[in-house]
């Protein structure tokens, strides 16, 4: 059989270097969700520049945990949770898919949070805007219209590169950035402990793997393309990081010498002001609104495919109610859960969008060893295991998360910091 | 009754009591429909993996072991046969398709069953009860227990054997019974159902095993969206034989929907005559006649005898989609007539076919909307329709089973412009009870925004305007069935008639709502004696006429808007019912509140407002 001779003739030069680079930029802008930016915000406003090492450090095992995600897809051609139940059976599967289900309720109640929290800056009362989202998101889904929307609020929520201009607009002191990226500083509290829990979380987020690796069984792609086709993973999990730098840098730059720590949006706002003056706050509302409200549809949609693949009930956007009941009844479940819980009166919502974010963070450890065996299992992969670096910076990231889990945990219990 | 999930890990023990290992798979013949245990895996010491004849050295079968015949040293190990397949390994876990229901499912279980010394599969488990008793057996003891206190039980869900077909281990060099079926022993149609719930790597594998003329069949049968993915991902050399064999319709209707250097690519590959019909049919328009005919037409001309007309058939025109009915054209290819199969069969062999034809041939013109080709079919109950061109010059036909598809599609656009409802997307209470009452959701939503907003009058204007966004919801229902209606007609009425019996109904609504209106404000009014009755008049009569216009603009706004919508929809492009109903509402909504602003102005100006 011959190969279709229309794919040899790649694109060259930076045609081709911005076909693969745009989409994933993209892409991981909009990875920037409602729990990113927040947690982003807080940990650039309450510790300054401290930090960013660890954005430093978590860049290569972000890139290569999305290269193995999508490896798993091109490779077997099914998604990360099939391959979980059929390498390990039902229990362990029912566990994976409980913490799948776990962190994406927890980021969904995160996105609500974001879009209440968006709205409000509109001067808009949670107890409206979040109803209405609710009924919004879930027709985006049902109909499955969000596939029309999705460019338009990927666009809206690549606001977010604003903060790159705004960086450099609030002048910070490049050396002392610098100086941040390399030397690895900890304060050792509760709080720190947690924050970096959960910007681990948000950065290496679970159902962003699965979501990557059913991109790349849905769209097809096999051995041959990945090839190409990895880079555009890559190059957008860099990307996402790098924005995220920003976004640390600028409200360290702006926040964090005036004493102001994020307690709500408005304050997260604030650090674009240098950019934007006056419509900081309508700026950085729209951006999170749009990232919100698509992520706020994509994640109830992901949970609802992994976990019907994982125990073969029917599932798809075409199916009714009668047909596909579990799949129609998750995704339903996990948007009214992420908007009812919104609803409780008092609650902090960028609290919320922290905590989920260190929710995601607990979790992600035990779902990467699923991952690390089934990518190490020659009957699987083949030839396509991990090679020796992979290993390393994924199992590295595993021990760390889960010391740092730990260390909170016996922080929390024995009253320290 | 065995599971193997319960059986995975139990010790096997020798004749001497001696436990030698776990088992870990067993394995069966393929070949009958309740295949026999033929070998067992175990795991010995440091997890070696053993594997023995079942038949030689199995005594027995327990809830806790499996005792073998002999002491442990006695065993004879053998290996597992290219035939076998192994439980645990190839089914437990993986999907399959169930050839019987046509689904793709997953083995949660697989139950085995014991006679005479001989260890049967039964089936592979594939429901809700075979998940609880892989998380822990009390689990599905329970679930069973609560289902019959509500009086129900906790069905299995088994496959048999002989209904499987295997994803990811090939069946192909395994005996097995004559009356297995396999995915692509199934009518093109089923597969093409199961096809759809696979993944494209999955869709590939099943491509391999089926030769061109299946996969032909097959692709014609997937729904629209997945034909060119299947298409682009098979190799060219193969999409391109398989297009070959397709109908021409059919191919055309694929090759336009991939992308151009794809299409061209293929195109050049195929025969020069297939292609060649190809590219003259992607020349029509999609939604017509020349969009969904082949120009597969056996023709004859007058002069022919019955007997040469059926040697034509067997020989040349035997391979062409539709043969009963037969067009009689002249040298240059004009229509003249038609005979149908039944004509020629029941005629004298020697009958010359100008004796026997049919001059009056119900025709297509090329550019006809499809949807009026295949009512046309269904009045006249046609097998065909032939599809000619301005001079009369035949140019293909349009076959019963593409003018049903029309009609499927047609009725399920007609359903979804009426309902708002995508047809295939489930149709929910909540969705369709928020459809249908869309004034109340969108009253609903005006109402809260306006509830927030700083002016205080607002919230009470959207409360007010309560009724004009109940008109303009039948106002739009109006234009919809008017935009559905002449979508079937295709014959317009002059806008200016109808806006002109627009206007009076919508004058003579406007006039109702208005004096009902005014009426209330006036009896509202009268309690307070704050107005003396000239201005109460005044505020009344103003009242009724800001309703009574607003009612009048979205009437006639609805005449409007259904001619856009006509337009849009004769260009075979999709109407959004619930669009239509939402820009009405609006239109009511700014008209109503523009109004009352103006008369708020006005009765402002006389110092009335103070109030």
């Amino acid at each position: 059989m011959t190969e279709p001779k229309t794919r040899t003739r790649k694109r060259t030069g930076l045609l081709a270097l911005l076909a693969v680079i745009g989409p994933g930029i993209i892409a991981a802008s909009a990875g920037n969700d409602s729990g990113g930016i927040s947690t982003y915000s807080v940990a650039g406003a309450k510790y300054g520049y401290t930090m960013l090492w660890m954005m430093l450090a978590m860049t290569p095992s972000f890139a290569i945990v999305q290269e193995m995600a999508g490896r798993m897809g091109a490779v077997t051609g099914k998604g990360f949770s099939a391959l979980i139940r059929e390498r390990f059976g039902v229990r362990p599967t029912f566990f994976a898919m409980l913490m799948l289900l776990a962190s994406n309720a927890a980021t969904t109640i995160a996105e609500f949070a974001g879009i209440a929290a968006a709205m409000q800056l509109f001067g808009v009362s949670k107890y409206i805007s979040v109803p209405i989202a609710a009924v919004v998101v879930w027709l985006l889904v049902v109909r499955g219209s969000y596939r029309n929307v999705e460019k338009v609020l990927l666009a809206l929520s690549s606001v977010f590169i604003a903060y790159v201009i705004a960086a450099f607009l609030a002048k910070p002191d490049l050396g002392t950035v610098a100086t941040a990226f390399v030397v690895p500083r900890i304060v050792p509290t509760q709080a720190f402990i947690a924050l970096a829990i959960g910007l681990t979380g948000t950065t290496i987020a679970p159902w962003m793997q699965f979501l990557v690796q059913s991109n790349i069984v849905d769209k097809g792609t096999t051995v041959k393309e990945w090839a190409l086709a990895r880079w555009d993973v890559i190059v957008g999990a860099i990307a996402a990081n790098v924005i995220a730098c920003f976004i640390i840098i600028t409200t360290a730059t702006v926040l964090h010498p005036a004493g102001i720590e994020v307690t709500g949006a408005g304050e997260a706002a604030r650090a674009l002001a240098p950019l934007a003056g006056h419509y900081a706050e309508a700026l950085f509302a729209i951006g999170l609104l749009s990232a919100s409200v698509l992520a706020a549809a994509v994640l109830p949609l992901t949970a609802s495919y992994a976990i019907c693949e994982a125990f073969g009930w029917e599932s798809g956007l075409d199916r009714s109610w009668s047909e596909a009941p579990l799949f129609n009844g998750l995704y339903t479940f996990v948007i009214l859960t992420g908007a009812a819980v919104i609803l409780l009166p008092g609650l902090s919502l960028i609290g919320i969008m922290l905590v989920s974010q260190v929710v995601n963070g607990m979790l992600l450890p035990f779902l990467l060893i699923f991952m690390m065996i089934i990518i190490n299992d020659r009957k699987i992969m083949g030839r396509h295991v991990n090679g020796r670096v992979n290993n390393l910076f994924a199992w590295t990231t595993i021990v760390v998360v889960i010391t740092l889990t730990v260390l909170l945990l016996g922080m929390t219990l024995f009253g320290i910091g | 009754m065995f599971y193997l999930t319960r059986m995975l890990g139990r010790p096997v023990v020798d004749a001497a009591g001696e436990t030698i290992g776990a088992i870990s798979d067993v394995a069966i013949a393929t070949r009958e429909v309740f295949p026999r245990v033929t070998s067992l895996a175990f795991l010995g010491p440091e997890k070696t993996p053993f594997m023995l004849s079942w038949r030689k050295f199995v005594e027995a079968i327990d809830d806790d072991q499996i005792i073998l015949n002999v002491t442990r040293d006695a065993l004879r190990f053998s290996y597992l046969q290219p035939d076998e397949i192994l439980l645990a390994r190839d089914l437990l876990n993986q999907q399959i398709v169930d050839t019987q229901g046509m689904k793709v499912v997953r083995v949660n279980d697989l139950k085995l069953s014991e006679s005479r010394h001989q260890l049967r599969l039964l089936g592979a488990e594939v429901g809700i009860r075979g998940i609880l008793r892989g998380l822990h057996p009390a689990l599905e003891r329970t679930a069973e227990r609560i289902m019959k206190l509500f009086g129900g039980t906790l069905a299995e869900d088994i496959i048999a054997w002989n209904y499987m077909d295997l994803l990811d281990r090939d069946l192909s060099h395994v005996q097995l019974s004559v009356t297995h079926k396999r995915l692509h022993e199934l009518h093109p149609a089923d597969i093409a159902d199961v096809l759809e719930q696979l993944s494209p790597a999955q869709r590939a594998k099943v491509f391999e095993h089926l030769d061109n003329s299946q996969a032909a069949d097959t692709i014609s049968e997937l729904e629209d969206a997945f034909q060119a993915d299947v298409i682009d991902d098979l190799g060219s050399q193969r999409a391109s034989d398989i297009l070959e064999i397709m109908d021409p319709d059919d191919a055309a209707d694929i090759i336009g929907d991939l992308p151009y250097d794809k299409a061209e690519a293929l195109l050049r590959l195929m025969g020069v005559e297939e292609s060649s019909a190809v590219r003259g049919l992607l020349g029509y328009r999609e939604k017509t006649a020349g969009g969904i005919m082949t120009p597969e037409v056996t023709t004859v001309t007058e002069e022919m005898t019955v007997q040469q007309v059926i040697d034509h058939l067997r020989g040349e025109a035997a391979e062409n989609e539709s043969i009963y009915y037969i067009y009689v054209t002249d040298e240059t290819d004009h229509l003249e007539g038609v005979i149908s199969l039944r004509d020629l069969v029941v005629s004298d062999p020697e009958t010359l076919i100008a004796d026997i034809v049919t001059k009056e041939v119900i025709t297509a013109y090329v550019e006809d909307d499809q949807e009026d080709v295949a009512e046309t079919m269904s009045k006249y109950d046609l097998l065909a329709m032939p599809v000619v061109d301005e001079t009369n010059k035949l140019l293909g036909i349009v076959t019963v089973d593409d003018a049903l598809d029309v009609l499927e599609e047609e009725s399920a656009e007609d359903l979804e412009l009426a309902t708002g409802q995508r047809a295939r997307t489930g149709i929910t209470g909540i969705w369709r009870w928020v459809s249908r009452n869309g004034w109340l959701v969108v009253w609903g939503a005006l109402f809260l925004l306006a509830a927030m907003l700083p002016v205080p009058g607002v919230a009470l204007l959207v409360l007010f305007a309560t009724i004009i966004l109940r008109i303009a919801e039948d106002v739009a229902s109006h234009a919809l069935s008017r935009v559905i209606e002449t979508e079937d007609e295709d014959e317009r009425t002059p806008l200016w008639r109808r806006f002109a019996s627009d206007a009076v109904s919508g004058t003579a609504l406007g006039v109702l709502v208005g004096l009902v209106a005014g009426a209330v404000t006036w009896l509202v009014q009268e309690p307070s004696g704050v107005l003396d009755e000239a201005l109460r008049i005044e505020l009344a009569i103003l009242v009724g006429l800001v309703y009574a216009l607003a009612v009048l603009a979205v009437s006639l706004a609805g005449t409007l808007i259904a001619r856009v919508a006509e337009g849009v929809a004769s260009r075979g492009r999709r109407v959004s019912g619930t669009a239509i109903t939402v820009v009405l509402m609006l239109i009511g909504m700014l008209v109503f509140g523009g109004l009352a602003l103006g008369a708020w102005r006005l009765l402002a100006a006389q110092g009335l407002t103070g109030m």
